[in-house]
């Protein structure tokens, strides 16, 4: 636990993301179970909790991805700077454009490498004309790492690149809409070191824009992005603070037994 | 970690500790013997259909390719002005009194005058029995040449006519001497003059173009009947076919796999669906005759009521086949779209159809093969009426009775004249061509979709 990064700071203390006594049911399943947390504008949270305890259940809560699923019945509050996003006024189509997404599993479209950057912007009307467009989807692709092996065929298809190219071409699909927060579902579980430290590099370049959330299974990836760490068990919030308090001073005995590697 | 203590302690079941890898265990030889039968069983499974199948082509190859070819006749023609516009002013209505017999008459002498010529004798045969020779359908043909071209009046034409229809299976070796000598139509001295024709070089046969554009003709003259009036029936049914069943189908097919809530009604709705598929095609052809003909008043014999009711059973079928091809596109596409905001709308028609689109198509080209073989409910709404004008063009045309290709091989069929079960094969074989054009176009769209990606 060397690498931590326990200087990092909370650059901001406005909440973003309030989510209050949260129920999520598959059927007659209770896989969320009063979950209460903040999230920080302009930092990253991340999730962490064995498998199977409701992290992606409950990201997938942020932006109503969950309404997809016909079993799925959420219950509670989650206040996006303030307003219920399970309100009925709220179009879950408009407030996904907010609250983008990336996915456990890589899943580029079957289009070329450039209209999956560029799909994003072009239904959302970001640009007004070609250049603008070419400008975006290559930022995008340079934050995620994945400009230089991929600038000369754009026009390939994006599910002709290896697992953790696709991983990163997902993420510059999230990006490029511009959203205000960013949920990532384990982004790095297909990634070598290398694009991992660079997926890490985005998140932490990301957070002075958005707030992003990030799922993870690895306790240094954890420690070294995240200002602020959940940790779930069974559907519980077992304990949620600032990242560093949580790896060095955890109060629950379940997340010590976790982080130390002894549940799970 | 007590998982694996487990399987290491455990002891295996099948394979012997120490044994050879060289040698293989009686378990495995079991497994491997099952496995070579299967194959066995495989093969011969395939062995017996494409045994079959080239049975069928072969009988109908050998019964129906000689209808692409056809014995004519060719001889100089004298349209005499005398005969065919007697008050010499060519006037339409003048003209159009001569009736075909007038210009039997004609292409008889003509005949008659060439044999002469050649020096051609006649035998025991009067000259009635020779002009026999030529079909029935000739003069009908040539009357309508001249009445729109009345220019050829006074002058001497290079005519080439249809023989008869027992001339031309005497050339096919369907009519022999013997035969003749049993029918009424034709004697063994006729066949004998066919061939000193044929050494003359005024009997012959040669590409049989009318077999695809004529239409039908009556039971005394096989000859001149054609796939003209079927082809346009059976162009005009698989257009309004696609045009109603596409549309309809996947839109239906989108709406039940994208939008529908998963209820009660949309289980029935999906139940039934499977069921109409399963319907045979003749309660279809009742339903159509009960409802478009009888009750909603679409003029019988129509390929308009066809389509309709060809489009109701297709329908079944291709929207089974596009719902499987829209559940097979992985629910992550779709999580993929919805995660950058789009619509679901936007989410099916820009992702998840054009990943979708290779299966649509070929289900709804097999789907619509299919509707081209369909015969049963064209019989019951009056598509098997003998047909002989020519269909309209579109679209009022599509109200006028025609007929389609798999009702002409049924009624050519159920003929009497060896000379129709000819043609009836023939007509087959035009069928199967569409069809494995059909298929081969399914196939050649599925590679070039999946190709993209
Ligand atoms: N679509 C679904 N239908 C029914 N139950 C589901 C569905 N998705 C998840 N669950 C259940 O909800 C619980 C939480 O699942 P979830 O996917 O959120 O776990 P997770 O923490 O993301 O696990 P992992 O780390 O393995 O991804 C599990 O018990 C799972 O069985
Ligand atoms: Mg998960």
């Amino acid at each position: 636990m060397k690498d931590m990064r326990m200087e990092s700071r909370v650059d901001s203390t406005v909440n973003k993301i309030e989510a209050r006594k949260v129920q999520v049911y598959y059927g007659a399943t209770h896989a969320i179970k009063d979950v209460d947390v903040d999230i920080a504008d302009r930092a990253v949270t991340a999730f962490i909790g064995p498998s199977g305890c409701g992290k992606s259940t409950f990201l997938r809560c942020l932006n109503r991805m969950n309404d997809t699923i016909a079993i799925c019945r959420v219950e509670g509050q989650i206040l996006l700077e303030g307003e219920d996003i399970y309100d009925r006024r709220v179009d879950p189509v408009q407030l996904r454009a907010k609250v983008g997404m990336v996915f456990q599993k890589p899943n580029p479209f079957p289009k070329s490498i450039y209209d999956n950057v560029a799909y994003g912007p072009r239904i959302h009307g970001l640009t007004r004309n070609k250049a603008e467009l070419d400008q975006i989807v290559e930022d995008c692709l340079r934050k995620a790492a994945l400009w230089n092996e991929v600038k000369d065929r754009l026009s390939a298809p994006g599910t002709g690149l290896s697992g953790g190219q696709q991983q990163r071409l997902c993420i510059a699909r999230a990006i490029a809409t511009q959203p205000e927060v960013l949920l990532m579902d384990e982004p790095c579980s297909a990634l070598d070191p290398i694009a991992t430290a660079q997926v890490e590099e985005l998140i932490d370049e990301l957070r002075h824009q958005f707030s992003v959330v990030i799922v993870t299974h690895s306790m240094q990836q954890a420690a070294r992005v995240s200002q602020h760490t959940a940790f779930f068990h069974l559907g519980h919030l077992v304990e949620f603070g600032e990242t560093g308090q949580i790896f060095t001073n955890p109060k629950d005995p379940r997340t010590e037994s976790y982080i130390t590697g002894r549940i799970g | 970690m007590t998982d694996l203590a487990a399987l290491e302690t455990a002891p295996s079941p099948r394979a012997t500790p120490g044994q050879s890898i060289y040698v293989t265990s009686p378990e495995m030889k079991r497994r491997n013997a099952a496995e070579t039968r299967f194959r066995a069983y495989g093969l011969v499974a395939i062995a017996v259909s494409l045994t079959m199948l080239a049975i069928m082509l072969f009988t109908i190859l050998r019964d129906g390719s000689s209808t692409f070819f056809q014995a004519k006749l060719s001889f100089p023609v004298e349209l005499s002005e005398k005969v065919l516009d007697p008050k010499g002013n060519r006037d339409p209505a003048e003209m159009a009194k001569v009736t075909t017999i007038g210009y039997a008459k004609v292409l008889a002498s003509a005949l008659l005058a060439e044999l002469e010529r050649q020096g051609i004798d006649l035998g025991e045969l009067s000259d009635k029995e020779a002009a026999e020779l030529i079909s029935k359908d000739a003069p009908g043909g040539l009357r309508a040449m001249v009445l729109d071209n009345p220019a050829l009046i006074g002058t001497t034409i290079d005519a080439t006519v249809l023989a008869g229809g027992r001339i031309d299976g005497y050339l096919k070796g369907r009519v022999t001497m013997e035969s003749a000598q049993l029918d009424s139509n034709i004697s063994p001295e006729q066949l004998q003059l066919a061939d000193r024709l044929r050494t003359a070089g005024i009997l012959s046969s040669g590409w049989n173009w009318g077999f695809f554009t004529n239409p039908d003709a009556s039971d005394q003259r096989p000859e001149a009947a054609g796939l003209g009036v079927a082809l346009i029936g059976s162009a005009y049914l698989m257009a309004l076919v696609a045009l109603m069943c596409i549309p309809v189908g996947v839109a239906a097919s989108i709406y039940l796999e994208e939008f529908a809530p998963k209820n009660r009604w949309t289980d029935a709705i999906e139940v039934n669906i499977s069921n109409l598929a399963a319907v045979p095609s003749i309660v279809f052809g009742i339903l159509g005759l009960a409802i478009f003909i009888n009750f909603a008043g679409f003029p019988q014999s129509s390929s308009f009521v066809g389509a309709l009711v060809i489009s109701l059973m297709t329908l079944p079928t291709i929207i089974i086949a596009t719902r499987a091809a829209i559940c097979a596109v992985p629910p992550s596409i779709r999580d993929a779209a919805l995660g950058v905001g789009a619509s679901k709308m936007q989410t099916v028609f820009h992702n998840v159809l054009p990943l979708a689109m290779p299966g649509i198509l070929t289900g709804t080209i097999l789907g619509l093969a299919t509707a081209l073989g369909e015969t049963a409910p064209l019989l019951l709404i009056g598509m098997v009426a003998f047909v002989d004008n020519y269909p309209g063009l579109p679209l009022e045309g599509v109200l006028d009775p025609a007929t389609a290709l798999p009702v002409q091989v049924y009624s050519w069929a159920s003929r009497s004249d060896p000379a129709f079960i000819e043609r009836s094969n023939g007509a087959i074989i035009v069928l199967l061509v569409f069809l494995v054009v059909m298929n081969v176009a399914a196939i050649w769209l599925r590679r070039r979709f999946e190709r993209r990606w």
